[in-house]
């Protein structure tokens, strides 16, 4: 509306239950299109899957936060008490290893709790500010009670008139295009 | 839906002729055990008596656990739990040779006395408090307050779950199985802390632990949930549960069976932390003979085998999710229940760790037995709880 020139994001189709989404997404993934997102309200057993969702690096970067913090921690308690400040308590060896349990067990949560939480943000480019969906009035109702599919425009198959059919076949109760105001 | 359906499959048949086979062999070949060297006998079937024992009494704490928190982990094990609480007559009979075997096993080595040959007064005496607690007598009144506490919960949690099944009324059933199994859990633990004492902890009447019933709780959850899973993979090669059970549910399954072992790692190893630290000769003494010699490799067993190898293996989502992985790593938990309880109990009576055949013969026939009954037992009901109000989140028709 403005001189600002707006492009075509994708086409989005709202469905009232996620049992509807879920269909809706496989069958639009059977139809061969490649680039596309769902947004619910909250996680939707199945869902991940039908959009066709594979793999992620968080599980790998969890463990590898929480054998660094493992390390870290019990490699600090054995660095203070066995190198840089033996001391004899109670005659109990340096390496208390028993002792230092507690510590690396809690530093290998911390380790992997905290690689988990940044690295999901950081690989879902999270937080985002501003996304073109938003651009979409009712997709306000994502984050209360309705279920969103879009076929995405960067799709090599994306044809609006197609998409949109496509949607309104799968019973999307309100089919908006999603512009990108750039 | 009527109860003719969800009936056992064929393999729960092979389940038990199977259990009835190894157990009859190895009982019988545990008798003759039994004639050579009771000594030997009785060392090797207490701990393979607390294994029965964790299987039933796991399965019962479970049971209850699931009646308490709902969820559709709960309802596909339900029937399998049930059965296995209904064991508890198996190890009921089962706890006769503990009786007839306790001279065996209660007076101590070759270092020590026990509680049942210990002298009144001296430096060997036990406190007073010992003398008047740990007596012939005392010891089996209190085996049967337990027994009755476990069989009247086990039928309790039965009977209503059948009444449920028949009856309707299926959300008042629901509530009040829910009303006695809250109570019902923590009756459960404080009497196995007290048969865990008993039975296991008196084996070294001068050694305390108060955490030592937890550990025993845990690990009977370990052994009740690893037994579930292999139990449910079974019944899923073949109909009903082959049409039911999913990835999902083998997920959930696995990942309590995650954290148990996590539970059962952390009670063990707090006892160890405190004891450890602490350093006091009367309490050292229970690592120091488990900890040294052949015994430290068992325990290192334990620690990695037992705790260490499954906590790796079941961090994968794949790996609880596919079947013939997350059985495998259940059984092998089994197998190093074994040798947790072998490692908690044998270096009372020998500093040679190297297992006898008996330690071998007798636990492969009480887990026979076991399995044997257990599948007798399952094949007396739906395998899903046909009157629970929730059933339609595992079978989708009957959504209404």
């Amino acid at each position: 509306m403005s001189e600002k020139r707006s492009q075509l994001f994708g086409v989005m189709g709202e469905f009232s239950t996620p049992e509807d989404l879920v269909a809706a997404t496989k069958k639009v993934r059977e139809a061969g299109y490649k680039h596309i997102e769902a947004y619910t309200p909250f996680p939707v057993e199945g869902l991940a899957e039908a959009v066709g969702f594979k793999w992620t690096a968080v599980p790998l970067l969890t463990l590898l936060g929480g054998i660094a913090g493992g390390v870290g921690g019990f490699g600090l308690e054995y660095w203070v008490s066995a190198i840089t400040y033996p001391e004899n308590i109670g005659g109990r060896p340096l390496n208390s290893w028993v002792a230092f349990i507690p510590v690396t067990f809690e530093m290998t949560v911390l380790g992997a709790s905290l690689v988990a939480a940044i690295s999901m943000l950081a690989l879902n480019k999270l937080p985002q500010p501003y996304h073109p969906v938003f651009n979409v009035e009712r997709f306000a109702l994502a984050s209360t009670d309705k279920f969103f599919l879009c076929i995405e425009a960067r799709d090599a198959k994306f044809n609006l008139a197609e998409a949109s059919k496509l949607l309104q076949s799968l019973h999307a109760e309100h089919i908006n295009e999603v512009k990108d105001e750039e | 839906m009527s109860a003719q359906e969800y009936k056992a499959p064929a393999s729960v048949d092979r389940l038990q002729r199977g259990g009835w086979f190894f157990g009859g062999v190895g009982v019988l070949i545990a008798l003759v055990g039994w004639m050579k060297s009771p000594a030997e006998f009785y060392h090797s079937y207490i701990f393979s008596y607390l294994l029965v024992l964790g299987l039933t009494l796991g399965s019962l704490g479970l049971l209850m656990l699931q009646h308490v928190t709902g969820g559709i982990w709960g309802i596909v094990i339900r029937r399998p739990l049930e059965a296995a609480s209904r064991n508890i007559w198996l190890v009921l009979v089962l706890f006769a040779p503990v009786v007839m075997g306790m001279k065996y096993l209660y007076s101590g080595n070759e270092t020590e006395t026990g509680w049942l040959n210990a002298p009144k007064q001296g430096e060997h005496a036990l406190s007073a408090f010992q003398q008047g607690y740990l007596t012939t007598n005392g010891f089996l009144t209190r085996a049967v307050v337990y027994f009755v506490v476990w069989i009247l919960l086990m039928w309790l949690c039965n009977q209503w779950s059948i009444r449920q099944d028949q009856q309707g009324n299926a959300e008042g059933w629901k509530l009040r199985m829910k009303q006695l199994s809250a109570p019902g859990i923590i009756l459960y633990i404080v009497v196995m802390t007290f048969a865990a004492i008993d039975w296991a902890m008196s084996l070294s009447p001068r050694w305390s632990s108060t955490i030592y019933g937890f550990i025993f709780v845990g690990g009977q959850a370990i052994a009740a949930m690893a037994m579930m899973i292999v139990v449910v993979v079974l019944l899923s090669r073949s109909e009903p549960y082959s049409g039911l059970i999913t990835k999902r549910h083998l997920h959930d399954l696995g990942k309590l069976l995650f954290a148990l072992n996590m539970l059962w790692a952390y009670f063990a190893f707090s006892q160890l932390l405190i004891i450890w630290s602490g350093n006091l000769p009367e309490e050292i003494s229970f690592y120091r003979t488990r900890m040294s010699g052949q015994w430290g490799v068992v325990a290192l067993m334990v620690a990695l085998l037992g705790f260490g190898v499954p906590f790796l293996l079941l961090l994968s989502r794949d790996a609880k999710r596919t079947a013939s992985a997350v059985s495998k790593i259940a059984i092998f938990m089994i197998l190093m229940r074994v040798v947790d309880l072998y490692w908690m109990t044998k270096p009372e009576f020998t500093s040679r760790a190297v297992p006898s055949w008996l330690d071998v013969v007798v636990p492969i026939g009480l887990v026979g037995l076991w399995l044997g009954f257990f599948a007798m037992n399952l094949k007396q009901r739906p395998l899903l709880p046909v009157g629970d109000p929730n059933l339609w989140e595992v079978v989708p028709q009957n959504e209404h």
